[in-house]
């Protein structure tokens, strides 16, 4: 049976649309990331799978159900972005109420130790460093065992150690044959960890496929020169280059080869000054498929 | 629902901070006025000496104060930190949210009952019959009921910052409406029209009368029934929309 299943899903708030009609399936057992810039629609997507956002239009599916069975059964877990913790609490004894919501959890201490946790269990949640309070909160998420596992950007607050820690512990999670779905900004984040990225941009989905597909087409570059009054034509047709820009006095040229594109770009006689590489970024790979307009 | 009624009273309680306050303020108020306005005159309606009839104005003031405090603004916190969010992606389901917040407020309300009712009798000298003060413990608590659903109503509406003043303004309009500071008699007349109609004024009456060995009248009972059918009515759809709204 397919985890999710969105079917042509649209969501507004007000006069902004933060979905537009979107179709998405997911088999269980499968590690997703949804990879996308602020703003691309993630958190909503995600907060209608949880039932925390109602779509204004189509069908959301878990397991089958309304999102709100499935969380009523115990077949879901989440991490939000902002999900605090309470104040007041070990870290044991908050892991533990949860825990004791679901109907099939797993042992206490195997959650504490798969999110390593257990040297901090007996201490308050709300006192503890920002990396750990994500732990606890991973923690939170899959003490009931769920079926599929939600999670919200969840390295945004932490440094370069907790986040390996925190995805080391992820995918013993997900080892199980358990459904992941997880959003993040990061493409590298997304390909180390997902089986499958799908992008986000301006809430519909630009790509979707495996993390070695989506990276080659992220990898787009831009070179910058400074061209002055120097002519244009001829740029369009050096190796690797996928369109040109003029901008005042510099040109902007999009490269699938970088490397290839300067290194013609000397060769062409031309005087190149203040030259810039740099990686087009996520937006800029996907935007273009969301809006053929955008220049 | 039990588990995380437990887990709400464990941390109220680990709060002490906010304990102690919740139930210092009504003792402190009840030696207060004692002294204040013995005047040695009897209360008309229930022949209550002042000591006794003060005893369960102030254990009504603090029950509603333990009742209001234990859900407003922390349900309004926990609401704008995300908790209660976090919550509504587990199994528990919103009705058994509000219906454990509630009685955990209840279960704050039981201690500033008993707590003022012993200052009183060890130290003002009040004495009334264990019986009648036994149905008057018994009913308060029960009657708290609509109070711990204000304030969840209140934490479900207003943000963290206006659920403070909000909840304190109700709670003093409460108290002094209801008679609970001075007898309604010596309210402005407008007040005192509408003062037999507020929950407080009931609650009070509750205690009043049973404490003095008598019935509280069936008026009593149907406008705190009829308060706690609303406030229960609109706090329960109240939180269920603001889980879907943000």
């Amino acid at each position: 049976m397919d985890a999710i299943t969105l079917t042509d899903v649209a969501k507004s708030y007000g006069p902004v649309r933060a979905v537009a009609p979107l179709d998405l399936t997911v088999p269980a057992g499968q590690a997703l990331a949804l990879l996308g810039p602020n703003g691309a629609g993630k958190s909503t997507t995600i907060s209608m799978l949880l039932g925390l956002a109602r779509p204004d239009s189509g069908r959301v599916a878990v397991f089958g159900d309304d999102p709100l069975t499935a969380v009523a059964r115990g077949r879901v877990g989440a991490m939000l972005q902002d999900g605090a913790l309470v104040e007041g609490l070990t870290v044991r004894e908050v892991v533990g109420f949860v825990r004791g919501l679901y109907p099939e959890p797993l042992p206490l201490d195997e959650i504490l130790a798969t999110a390593d946790l257990t040297e901090v269990a007996k201490r308050r949640a709300d006192k503890l460093s920002g990396g750990q309070r994500q732990r606890v909160r991973f923690a939170m998420a899959i003490a009931g065992g769920p079926r599929l596992l939600v999670l919200d950007e969840p390295t945004a607050a932490m440094d370069v150690g907790s986040r390996r820690t925190f995805w080391t512990s992820m995918r013993a999670y997900a080892a199980g044959g358990r459904t992941i779905l997880f959003a993040t900004h990061y493409l590298e984040e997304a390909d180390e960890n997902a089986d499958r990225i799908v992008v986000m941009a301006r809430g519909g989905i630009v790509a979707d496929g495996s993390g070695a597909e989506i990276k080659s087409r992220a990898g787009t570059r831009t070179v910058r020169f400074t061209l002055g009054d120097q002519p244009a034509a001829g740029l369009d047709r050096l190796p690797g280059v996928t369109g040109v820009e003029i901008r005042g006095t510099s040109a902007v040229l999009t490269s699938t080869d970088a490397d290839a594109t300067t290194a013609a770009l000397y060769r062409t006689g031309l005087a190149v000054r203040d030259l810039e590489v740099r990686g087009a970024g996520l937006e800029a790979a996907f935007l273009d498929l969301t809006s053929p307009d955008h220049s | 629902m039990l588990a995380y009624l437990r887990l709400e009273i464990v941390r109220m309680f680990r709060d002490r901070r906010f304990t102690f306050f919740t139930l210092a303020v009504p003792v402190a108020f009840y030696l207060l006025w004692a002294n204040v306005f013995d005047d040695g005159g009897r209360d008309p309606a229930t022949g209550l000496d002042a000591r006794t009839y003060l005893m369960v104005s102030m254990a009504s003031f603090g029950a509603i104060g333990a009742a209001l405090s234990s859900t407003g603004q922390r349900f309004a916190a926990e609401r704008a930190s995300g908790w209660l969010r976090q919550l509504r992606t587990t199994p528990l389901r919103p009705t058994a949210v509000v219906a454990a917040r509630t009685v955990a407020a209840m279960v704050l309300a039981l201690p500033a009952i008993l707590l003022v009712s012993l200052v009183a009798v060890a130290f003002q000298g009040v004495r009334v019959d264990p019986l009648h003060w036994l149905a008057m413990v018994a009913l308060m608590w029960l009657g708290a009921l609509p109070f711990a659903a204000l304030g969840i109503l209140i934490g479900s509406l207003v943000g963290p910052d206006a659920a403070q003043p909000v909840t304190l303004g109700c709670y003093f309009a409460l108290s002094i409406m209801g008679g609970l500071w001075m007898p309604t008699d010596r309210l402005p007349s407008g007040l005192r029209a509408i003062a037999g109609w507020t929950p407080s004024n009931r609650f009070g009456s509750l205690g009043w009368t049973l404490v003095s060995g008598h019935v509280p009248s069936a008026t009593t009972g149907l406008v705190l029934a009829g308060w706690t059918a609303g406030l229960v009515g609109l706090a329960v759809p109240a939180y269920r929309r603001t889980m879907r709204a943000s």
